[in-house]
């Protein structure tokens, strides 16, 4: 009979503990407000140093817009910059002086106003501190009077307001060094509460000088794919980041929404022969030394496949850092041709062997091909480029390496990298000559610097959109398939979302590197229908 | 019919998971460069005939994989627990017999690596040593030996104050010729004993270091990889990348617990005649 009540008494436990598991789930639903929303992202993208722009919030490699303070600038949906706090730009004739005038009608969120000293203060600290940026470009700023600031350069950089559009105006009579966790600014939303590993809720600022907000609350709450994809099985979020992976699955009331982006992948060949420096790290390689050998790789893949096979189709072909942005120059397109590839290998010197695979002097042709040993999406792709590669001869070989080693690792074997910035300033930290050879690879070319030097002291943004395209090729030397071909781009992943069908987000400019925050720059203009 | 007696059983139940386990190995061994090969044309399969555990994302072979992961695991797990028991094995009887201040010194030492978690030093060793194989069975190696040396050093303790050691002490045999000669025959069952049952410690180590990703790198086969891999598809119904990779690793485990503990059956004299 003891047993007998003891099984009982575990089985009404059993049933009351699922009851209140239900019931809390149809609470949830319950609960949806028409102006409020919950969004899932990614765990990595909490900002682990909060939300102060010096230490990343907004800038550095994952660019957005700040939310909860204002930028000079902003870009637009086509990446040209339009005008925030500032009203109006001025560069001076040898393009050492910016002059800003900024608009006078704004107030941080605790009631003091934002003048040029703030932008000034800002930007002054940002350029003492940042660890995200670089701001050597900067001399100094200088507030003028109450609304016009001056930006003194060291050198000419025509691209300051992509700059400007990524550093979060803060205020300097409530800066500190707990801003991070503290944020006050005039942006559209105010940081409500932040519960470290957890979640971040923001709420309209009243003030905002802007359009009208139309969603009040927004909670950001931070969870891994599985958790979200959990999440949103169990309707307790409204939109959530995914991967291609689970866009297979079909959940009632969420629909797929894929939004194009410049988050590209591709992989660096060094175009050295290989050789030791000073610090005894191999710098070079042998195969990719050849620039046939490049073109052949690059033609020789076929990027449609490669989406299609790793990212189920979710991604767009992709043949240069910067595809679709205003500075992106189209010569860099190719079609795929394995018979052109096989051609060019043959001419390089490596022909097929009695076993398929090409050799050179007794030298098998291929390379080894390293990715990001955390990110299985690029290793599929490296998975996928070696089966491509082997039906060209070409024996590639894989390797998972941690951060702490890739980049020196990646100067002598190629690595699956991930780019794709707001700025054209990434053309000139991947392909630009710093002392002897380009950062991330070794390649130089002076030509195409150049046209970079060139773009960067150029009068006009509409004049160093060209000068960027000419560094990428002019009609003789560059960067693409008929130059020097440094680096080979394959594909720019879509950034895929669950969202609740009765949610309406606002159009997405093009989504850069990173799949986070850039899905809530206009959050305040989302709707519920 | 002859009724099959306890020794004879255990005998075959040892030979059995010996001859078990090591077809794992050389299967996998074989398989070993199929196992890395990938094919999107069917990736995502389910279990069927012709592959019996499944496809994963990148369109591979689970079947051969685990196969390739498990013989890995128990490469670095003979490899990891044999250098293990030797120093185990060194450390214990100088220990014992190389007077007070080495037994003080070792007997520190013990304590020390003891002392701090298994897995955190585990991982620090690999990580020191760059990771990969090299790194996994160094840092197997130099954490499982702590327990066997103390086995052997209290057993060697024991010899001591035996008489045919005292005796060959009287008559004057070098200390290390006491310990090779006389000392080692006897703790050879131990020893041997101590070192088949860390195996199963050292795989379960070898998959757990290699789950957290401070092992091999992720395009390897190894069970610790396919393990936390699978966690990821789980949510989306592909349950087969975890349940069979990890049944298998289990079942290894008890099969070399098994063999370990039969041939400790078959050693010690107090159940030998069973």
């Amino acid at each position: 009979m003891k047993k007998f009540i003891k099984v009982l008494s575990l089985a009404v436990s059993a049933l009351l503990i699922f009851s209140a598991c239900s019931s809390a789930e149809k609470n949830a639903e319950v609960q949806k407000d028409t102006d409020s929303v919950i969004v899932a992202m990614g765990t990595s993208s909490e900002p682990e140093a909060g939300f102060d722009p010096a230490y990343g919030w907004g800038a550095g490699e994952h660019v957005h817009e700040p939310l909860i303070q204002s930028t000079l600038t902003v870009t637009t949906k086509d990446l040209k910059i339009d005008y925030d706090l500032a009203t109006d730009i001025k560069t001076s004739d040898d393009g050492l002086l910016w002059t800003v005038v900024i608009r006078d009608d704004v107030f941080f969120t605790d009631g003091e106003k934002l003048t040029a000293e703030d932008v000034a203060f800002t930007y002054n600290t940002v350029k003492e501190t940042s660890s995200v940026n670089d701001f050597t470009m900067l001399d100094k700023a200088v507030a003028v009077d109450d609304t016009t600031v001056e930006f003194y350069m060291t050198k000419p950089y025509s691209i300051w307001p992509y700059t400007m559009a990524i550093v979060g105006i803060v205020p300097e009579h409530a800066y500190s060094a707990d801003y991070g966790s503290n944020p006050i600014g005039s942006g559209r939303y105010i940081m409500k509460q932040w519960d470290k590993g957890q979640q971040i809720i923001f709420e309209a600022n009243p003030d905002y000088y802007g359009d009208e907000i139309k969603m009040k609350k927004v909670t950001v709450v931070f969870m891994d794919e599985d958790a979200a994809f959990a999440a949103v099985k169990a309707g307790q979020v409204d939109l959530a980041y995914t991967a291609a992976a689970y866009a297979e699955q079909n959940v009632k009331g969420y629909e797929l929404l894929a939004f194009e982006s410049v988050d590209n992948r591709g992989f660096n060949l060094p175009t050295v022969k290989e050789t030791t420096d000073a610090d005894g790290n191999k710098i070079g390689n042998n195969f990719t030394s050849n620039v046939l050998v490049r073109r052949a790789l690059n033609i020789g893949i076929d990027r449609e496949q490669t989406i299609l096979n790793v990212m189920d189709g979710y991604g767009t072909k992709a043949y240069s850092v910067c595809d679709k942005m205003p500075w992106y120059n189209a010569e860099a397109e190719i079609e795929c041709d394995k018979d052109e590839a096989a051609r060019l290998l043959d001419e390089a010197g490596w022909k097929t062997g009695a076993d398929g695979m090409r050799e050179k002097d007794g030298i098998k042709a291929g390379f080894n091909l390293l990715y990001p040993a955390s990110d299985s999406l690029r290793q599929a792709m490296c998975a996928d480029v070696q089966n491509q590669l082997k039906e060209l001869g070409i024996d590639v070989t894989i390797e998972g390496v941690g951060w702490d080693t890739a980049y020196t690792r990646a100067l002598s074997e190629p690595l699956m990298w991930g780019w794709g910035a707001h700025t054209p300033m990434e053309l000139y930290n991947i392909y630009h000559t710093v002392g002897s050879s380009a950062e991330y690879s070794p390649y130089s070319n002076e030509t195409v610097d150049r046209y970079m030097d060139e773009a960067l002291s150029a009068s006009s943004l509409e004049e160093s959109y060209e000068l960027w395209q000419k560094a990428q090729w002019d009609g003789t030397t560059g960067i693409t398939q008929e130059g020097d071909i440094p680096w080979i781009w394959l594909a720019n992943i879509d950034h895929l979302y669950w969202s609740d069908v009765n949610l309406t987000g606002a159009e997405q400019k093009l989504h850069p590197h990173g799949h986070g925050w850039s899905i809530v720059n206009n959050v305040d203009q989302w709707s519920w229908k | 019919m002859r009724k099959i007696n306890g020794r004879i059983m255990t005998v075959m139940l040892f030979s059995a998971a010996i001859l078990f386990l090591a077809a794992i190995t050389i299967s996998g061994s074989i398989f070993s460069d199929e196992a890395m090969i990938t094919d999107f044309s069917r990736k995502n399969l389910a279990p069927s005939l012709q592959y019996l555990f499944g496809t994963d994302w990148l369109g591979r072979d689970m079947f051969i994989r685990t196969l390739t992961g498990l013989s890995m695991s128990i490469k670095i797990g003979l490899l990891a627990a044999f250098a293990s028991s030797i120093i185990a094995l060194a450390l214990g009887i100088i220990s014992a017999t190389m007077g007070k201040t080495a037994d003080a010194i070792v007997t520190w030492i013990i304590d020390l690596v003891m002392g701090i978690p298994h897995i955190l030093l585990l991982i620090l060793i690999s990580y020191a040593f760059g990771k990969g194989f090299k790194g996994v069975v160094i840092g197997v190696a130099l954490t499982h030996w702590t327990s066997l040396a103390r086995v052997i050093r209290s057993e060697v303790l024991q010899l001591k104050e035996a008489t045919y050691i005292k005796a060959a002490q009287k008559l004057g045999v070098s200390k290390f010729e006491i310990a090779w000669k006389h000392m080692f025959p006897h703790l050879f069952s131990q020893f041997l004993v101590g070192l088949i049952l860390m195996f199963p410690h050292a795989i379960l180590h070898e998959a757990s270091i290699t789950f957290l990703g401070f092992g091999l790198s992720p395009e390897q086969p190894a069970i610790g990889i396919i393990l936390s891999e699978s966690m990821k598809y789980l949510a989306m119904g592909r349950w087969w990348l975890a349940v069979f990779p990890g049944l298998l690793l289990v079942g290894t485990v008890i099969l070399f617990d098994v063999a370990g503990e039969s041939l400790r059956k078959l050693l010690d004299p107090s159940s030998a005649h069973k």
